[in-house]
């Protein structure tokens, strides 16, 4: 059978480096075509090539037998070729129904009559999604459902997902599987880039795996397990390596409570939360997205204020604190390193250098108003190694890095505050397995060091690892407390959602 | 075959582009031009990029923290006006200067806070409290357009000084320079300002202070206005406010932009202001020589301008298009 998409030796270079380089991939009719990789495998870059959001620097991309070349998003929507963002691309000031039909509208545009075709077109998909209501308020499943809908009336032939699962509870995951399904029995072609090897497993009909930019591996999903797709991923095998069953013994004893949080509050992300952290050990925190666990630390960590009246209490070693600004936490020893470094954590036209020194000069520590290059020298040349930071060199910038070392470079930028609280949002978030297991040694090591760590993460098998402790949090506030020997993923996911 | 435009001008920075320009004018001027290459019309173009670059320094200062002051000029001519009025009507002169003081830190501390702690984009503040200044000090302050220097004031003195035959513009633009470049590179909120240029967020949550040094920035573009002024001032022994409504400000973005600041912040420095006026200090004296109109001396300055903004664009490309870039 002629597969709808070829694309054949496609490469693409940014600033020199090859991101993707002469990769064939090929897409059939109703598949389901899971997309794997570690961060910055090329996974992103071959698939925007193939929506025109990114120009090929070498190869054919050949639809239908016919060689097409795609000079932006739109016409290669317009050819029947969409794709689903990780950051949705939706207007979140407009409607559901103007969401839909954004782009295509009639020259005279009459509200009412795009209400009702949305409505019937979204009954006719199974989407229970308002077609009057604000996007802006709707939940990251919803909104992916928004999302699915425009590029299925856009009559797609080929819809691409990147990372669809990352934002979704384990129920609205179900839904959404089963929509994957019918998109398929329709004879729509699925492109499923994600790190959840599982999922690809369960679903995909065919799976590629990238490099370093290079196919490495694809073939029936039959032909694959977890750990052959891990080997090929990494280029070694280390799966099981990572996640390893714990027992009491290895468990740390909490040392002097450090922060004690009573009732805080905010808006209606944070209800009435209360819970403490203590020095020498690391506090997991599970929850779903919109649980209100970030939201909870950003308020410890001075970067949100709880409400003004009936806000509650933070108190850091029995003192009372009220923080304005992260500065006034910052000097108090507490830093918040964040899940989503792109747009709070690095300084992206700055170099590895330099973005460490940036925690240094903002650091209680550093007294004077003079500042000396010599010091960011040795600084860098200190953290780099110590976190194992990979670049070029430390004048490289950090955009240049991999998302591994990205994540490093704003590890290491809080670390150099030479903190006393720590806390982690989704440490290893799209970052590659090889790094995984070094920021988790550094997470381990900061405990045995002493010192108070908070590990916010959605990922159960590395809550379940690293935590001495486990807190759950589901609508704004702390409900359980576990032990991670008694716990389970069962018990921690049931906590969460229940 | 489409090659990527920004991969070849990476390899050329655009301070040195601009640097060669400048050497490549100044040696056809040298040629073709016989007044050129004399000291007198050296001096002459060093001179009348002095107060450009006075006010350009104070706003590369802001431009680098991911901002613009639009109010610099109206805020140069005023302040000065103002103190020159209150000579003329008897005020002694540290009173009069410490009210002039008084009243540009406060139009400094007005943009900045609105800036800073209200979040009304910069641009907007700064082109209210610009117009609001002119205005006021205009209707209420003083009588006429041009206020004259008091005879014998040190200002007066200070614009006729020649040490070693060099104006003394010279020396204070180059001193400020200096501080400015100190401050940049050696002071701790020097550095903030390029960490809050490159990501408010980010430098907010790293625990620098980022709205104090917001002001401060505002604060810093205001008083190097008035230094523009005073030397505006004692060069022509009076202020005529009639400049606000000049190109004097699109020239000081001119001379920031051309010299390689990028405009959305985080890069650049003293050096790329002095590449920046050198530029256009050359080139104006060029057309004045070669007794290009008014008229089309704006309009080629303007296009410069534009050239110089879509340049920038396509090297610091910033926005969602990084952010999607970015991730491999």
């Amino acid at each position: 059978m002629q597969p709808i998409v070829r694309m054949e030796r496609i490469s693409k270079a940014y600033r020199g480096v090859p991101a993707v380089r002469a990769v064939d991939f090929d897409l059939q009719e109703g598949e389901i075509h899971a997309l794997l990789g570690e961060n910055g495998a090329g996974k992103s870059t071959l698939t925007k090539m193939l929506a025109g959001a990114v120009q090929p620097g070498g190869g054919r991309i050949l639809l239908d037998g016919q060689e097409v070349g795609f000079a932006t998003p739109n016409a290669a929507l317009q050819a029947g070729i969409a794709m689903v963002f990780q950051e949705t691309s939706l207007v979140p000031s407009m409607t559901v129904a103007q969401n839909l039909y954004l782009g295509s509208e009639k020259f005279l545009n009459r509200l009412r009559g795009t209400y009702i075709s949305a409505q019937q077109f979204l009954q006719s998909l199974n989407f229970a999604v308002d077609p009057t209501a604000m996007v802006e308020t709707l939940g990251a499943a919803k909104r992916q459902m928004v999302e699915i809908a425009r590029a299925v009336h856009h009559n797609a032939r080929v819809i691409i997902f990147d990372e669809p699962t990352a934002s979704l509870t384990p129920e609205e995951k179900r839904h959404f599987f089963a929509l994957l399904r019918r998109l398929k029995a329709r004879g729509v072609a699925i492109v499923f880039i994600s790190h959840a090897l599982e999922e690809a497993l369960q679903i995909a009909d065919r799976i590629t795996i990238l490099r370093d930019g290079e196919l490495v591996a694809h073939g029936p999903t039959a032909d694959f397990d977890r750990d052959k797709i891990i080997a090929a991923m990494v280029g070694r095998t280390l799966s099981g390596a990572l996640y390893t069953q714990r027992d009491t013994g290895s468990l740390r004893k909490p040392g002097r409570k450090v922060l004690s949080v009573q009732d805080i509050s905010q808006g209606r992300m944070v209800r009435n939360t209360s819970f403490s952290v203590f020095e020498g050990q690391i506090t997991g925190v599970f929850g779903l997205i919109g649980s209100g666990r970030t939201e909870t630390f950003k308020i410890v960590a001075g970067i949100t204020k709880r409400d003004f009246l009936r806000g509650g209490i933070v108190d850091l070693d029995g003192r009372q604190v009220r923080y304005v600004t992260p500065a006034a936490a910052v000097a108090d020893g507490i830093v918040y390193v964040t899940e989503d470094r792109k747009t709070e954590g690095f300084f992206e036209t700055m170099t590895v250098a330099e973005n460490l020194f940036g925690g240094l000069l903002a650091a209680p520590q550093s007294r004077g108003m003079l500042v000396r290059m010599a010091d960011m020298k040795a600084l860098a040349a200190e953290w780099t190694g110590r976190l194992n930071i990979r670049a070029i060199d430390d004048t490289a910038h950090v955009v240049e890095l991999s998302g591994g070392n990205q994540q490093k470079v704003v590890i290491g930028k809080g670390l150099v505050q030479k903190p006393r609280l720590v806390i982690f949002d989704e440490p290893t978030r799209g970052v590659d397995v090889a790094a995984i297991a070094e920021i988790h040694k550094t997470i381990n090591d900061l405990a045995d060091a002493g010192l108070a760590v908070v590990m916010i993460s959605s990922y159960l098998p590395e809550v379940l690892n690293l935590s001495d402790r486990i807190l759950v949090c589901r609508q704004g506030r702390i409900v359980e407390e576990l032990s991670p020997i008694e716990a389970s993923e069962e018990k921690i996911m049931y906590a969460a959602v229940h | 075959m489409a090659k990527p435009p920004q991969s070849y001008l990476r390899t050329l920075s655009q301070e040195r582009i601009v640097l060669w320009i400048t050497v490549a004018i100044f040696g056809l001027a040298a040629a073709a031009l016989p007044g050129f290459l004399t000291v007198g019309n050296l001096l002459a173009v060093i001179r009348s990029v002095s107060v450009l670059g006075i006010l350009a320094l104070g706003m590369s200062v802001v431009i680098i923290g991911r901002g613009i002051d639009l109010s610099m000029v109206a805020v140069m001519a005023m302040s000065v006006a103002w103190y020159l009025q209150l000579l003329a009507d008897g005020m002694t002169d540290g009173a009069a200067l410490a009210l002039a003081l008084a009243g540009v830190l406060a139009v400094g501390l007005v943009n900045g806070f609105l800036v800073a702690y209200a979040e009304v984009p910069a641009i907007f503040v700064t082109l209210a409290s610009g117009s609001f200044v002119f205005g006021y000090v205009r209707s209420q302050l003083i009588p006429q357009d041009a206020v004259p220097a008091p005879v014998g004031h040190w200002l007066v003195e200070l614009g006729q000084m020649r040490p070693v035959g060099i104006p003394v513009d010279v020396y204070v633009f180059a001193a400020l320079a200096l501080v400015a470049f100190a401050f940049l590179r050696f002071t701790k909120w020097g550095r903030y300002v390029y960490y809050a240029g490159d990501n408010p967020v980010a430098a907010r949550n790293a625990g620098m202070p980022v709205r104090p040094m917001q002001v401060l920035r505002y604060v810093i573009s205001a008083f190097s206005a008035f230094a523009a002024g005073l030397l505006t001032a004692a060069s022509l022994q009076s202020i005529n406010t009639r400049v606000v409504n000049s190109t004097l400000l699109s020239d000081v973005v001119l001379v920031v932009a051309t010299g390689g600041i990028g405009l959305s912040g985080g890069k650049g420095g003293v050096r790329n202001v002095l590449i920046g006026a050198a530029l256009i200090g050359v080139m104006m004296n060029t057309m004045t020589i070669v007794d290009i109109p008014q008229l089309y001396q704006n309009l080629i300055k303007s296009t410069i301008l534009l050239v110089a903004i879509i340049v920038d664009g396509l090297i610091n490309p910033r926005d969602e298009q990084t952010a999607q870039q970015g991730d491999i």
